[in-house]
């Protein structure tokens, strides 16, 4: 009984890992990927993907919408999580975790779909940036908003639920630190300061470590649905544009090679991210 | 005197509470809007009147969408996938971690990296969909439930809380003759519910809003599920949307619509309502469960 799982887990999670070979053949569509028929080419996707126009822009956009995700949504959970652990209303505590967890349920498509009617023409915030005093015309072909949109939406969907983690470290700190502050006379803003964050900071730099290394991934799922032809400039990322290659250009052996070279470039940079916290603090991931 | 004194409500908890408000508020506008601009009469909300309430009140949008088969149909779709995806996600999960956990498995060393292997390395999307297809699945509802009817990371977990039960119960109960089928069935898994529960719910969430498989493997609308259909919607340009959907009424009823024109945003956004009432809907099950769920999660194997 245990071998349909084990077979299903062989089909779908091991065939395509062998699959990856494709990269190095000139792959035609419904044969195997071994075997007499294929032809070899070696490195060629891979310098024609990194000699094309689009390397450098898959490359520039990832690590901008990566860069301000870490700026502007890295510390928005953290945050969150010291905020809800100063509410002294138990209900209310609650119901902001509640309520702070919801979007994450959220779909994709019901996310991105809110967004994109919001920032047409006559959408809401379309609306209000207008009364406000923008010169505001539809957001949604703007090349110039889209990483603050996909910014902003992804911290919509993600504070709270990314708190959870942060939320669960604090209330492991033990009572008794708090308490003896409080006979020392620390105010809440030095407890906070002086116990709080420095309980959570391991879990920080880990954090932050694993952001630095998924510098070169993005949420090609959201991406792919906030995105549209006007925006390419500033949105497209590699899920995008391998999703747009191959699946619409047939392309295969190429998309598979520009897939694989970002996912090595991903990989190298994890592990450096990860060499040099070892090397100047005393947290790892391994 | 002390306890009075960390009783006491300063301007510090005013700043909390403001602030915590605010979040809230942040966090809850764009669902109340959507919900409020999908009631509120249609000509309120194409001249952008609606803010926060609504405003009139019109269930146009909803007799719409209600009226449209395609709709129900992906929504029936969607509702036959999570209910196969939890069966296979139940039966795959428990079968391969509860003889993780018992001691006399053999190659349990190969098993575990024959797991492990996949959580860290994977083929990526082309070579996934090269799978698919070449297996004869594609534009198959095969090909949507299949490859995520496992999850390894699933697995794992169910196998750190099932060897966390007491083994004692588990030895005696196969000495007394029981097979390991009905020790499975009558002892671990009425002890596993919690972890299980929180697979399912899981599960559910899951299947119920992906879209992305279904965009890639399928092309017939007729075994598409809602999230694609909806997408479909969200994307379709406004005056195309609104023949899609009048031309599925009734013709004694169309003629009024088109009257009354109900702007495409509704229309949206009444689908966005009725398709997020399911997630709603399990989210208060879900919240009893996932404490302990982030607290197995923590408990790596």
């Amino acid at each position: 009984m245990m071998a349909i799982p084990l077979i299903l887990i062989f089909l779908f999670s091991y065939l395509p890992m062998f699959g990856i070979i494709i990269a190095f053949q000139d792959y035609v569509a419904g044969r195997p990927f071994f075997g007499e028929g294929v032809t070899w080419v070696g490195l060629k996707w891979f310098r024609e993907f990194v000699g094309s126009f689009y390397f450098p822009r898959i490359l520039r956009n990832t690590i901008v919408l990566n860069v301000m995700q870490l700026c502007f949504g890295f510390c928005v959970p953290i945050l969150f999580a010291l905020l809800v652990n100063e509410i002294r209303l138990r209900k209310f505590k609650k119901i902001t975790q509640t309520v702070s967890y919801l979007p994450y349920f959220l779909s994709a498509v019901v996310v991105a779909g809110m967004v994109i009617s919001f920032i047409e023409n006559d959408g809401i915030i379309t609306q209000m940036l207008r009364a406000i005093g923008f010169e505001a015309k539809s957001l949604n072909a703007n090349p110039g908003a889209f990483p603050w949109i996909y910014t902003l939406t992804t911290i919509w969907q993600g504070f709270g639920w990314s708190s959870i983690i942060y939320l669960s470290t604090i209330s492991a700190i033990d009572p008794g630190l708090y308490e003896a502050a409080s006979v020392d006379g620390a105010g809440r803003i030095r407890k906070i300061w002086h116990i709080t964050i420095p309980a959570m900071l391991p879990l920080i730099i880990i954090q932050l470590i694993m952001s630095i290394g998924n510098m070169l991934a993005a949420n090609t799922d959201l991406i792919l649905l906030l995105y549209n032809s006007s925006t390419y400039k500033t949105a497209d990322v590699i899920g995008t544009y391998v999703y747009r290659e191959t699946l619409m250009g047939g392309r295969y052996s190429y998309g598979t090679a520009s897939g694989l070279l970002m996912s090595i470039m991903s990989f190298v940079l994890t592990y450096m991210a990860n060499a040099v916290c070892r090397k100047k603090t005393e947290y790892s991931m391994w | 005197m002390k306890a009075k004194k960390l009783k006491r409500w300063t301007g510090f908890d005013t700043v909390v509470t403001v602030l915590a408000i605010l979040a809230v508020a942040i966090t809850l506008y764009p669902m109340v809007y959507v919900v409020s601009a999908s009631i509120s009469d249609p000509i309120s909300v194409m001249a952008g009147n609606v803010v926060l309430f609504p405003v009139g009140f019109s269930l146009d949008a909803y007799r719409i969408v209600v009226a449209n088969m395609d709709f129900w149909r992906s929504m029936l779709n969607s509702v036959l996938y999570v209910i196969v995806g939890c069966v296979l996600m139940f039966l795959t999960t428990v079968l391969v971690a509860y003889p993780l956990t018992r001691p006399n498995l053999k190659f349990r060393k190969i098993l575990t990296y024959y797991l492990l292997i996949p959580m860290y390395f994977s083929g990526g999307m082309i070579p996934a969909f090269l799978v698919v297809s070449n297996l004869g699945l594609y534009d198959s509802p095969l090909a949507l439930i299949l490859p995520g009817c496992y999850s390894i990371w699933n697995i794992i977990l169910c196998r750190t809380f099932m060897a966390s039960l007491p083994t004692e119960m588990i030895d005696s109960a196969l000495i007394d003759g029981s097979d390991q089928f009905r020790t499975l069935l009558k002892i671990v898994l009425p002890l596993s519910k919690p972890v299980i529960a929180v697979i399912m719910i899981y599960t559910i969430v899951g299947v119920w809003n992906s879209w992305f498989n279904a965009s890639i493997y399928t092309t017939r609308e007729e075994i598409q599920p809602v999230q694609l259909y909806l997408r479909h919607i969200l994307s379709a340009a406004s005056s195309s949307l609104q023949s899609r959907f009048l031309e599925q009424l009734p013709p004694e009823v169309r003629q009024g619509y088109q009257q009354m024109a109900v702007s495409a945003n509704q229309i949206k956004y009444a689908m966005i309502v009725i398709t997020t009432v399911p997630i709603i809907a399990v989210y208060p099950m879900f919240q009893k469960h996932f404490t302990k769920g982030i607290m197995l999660g923590s408990l790596k194997g």
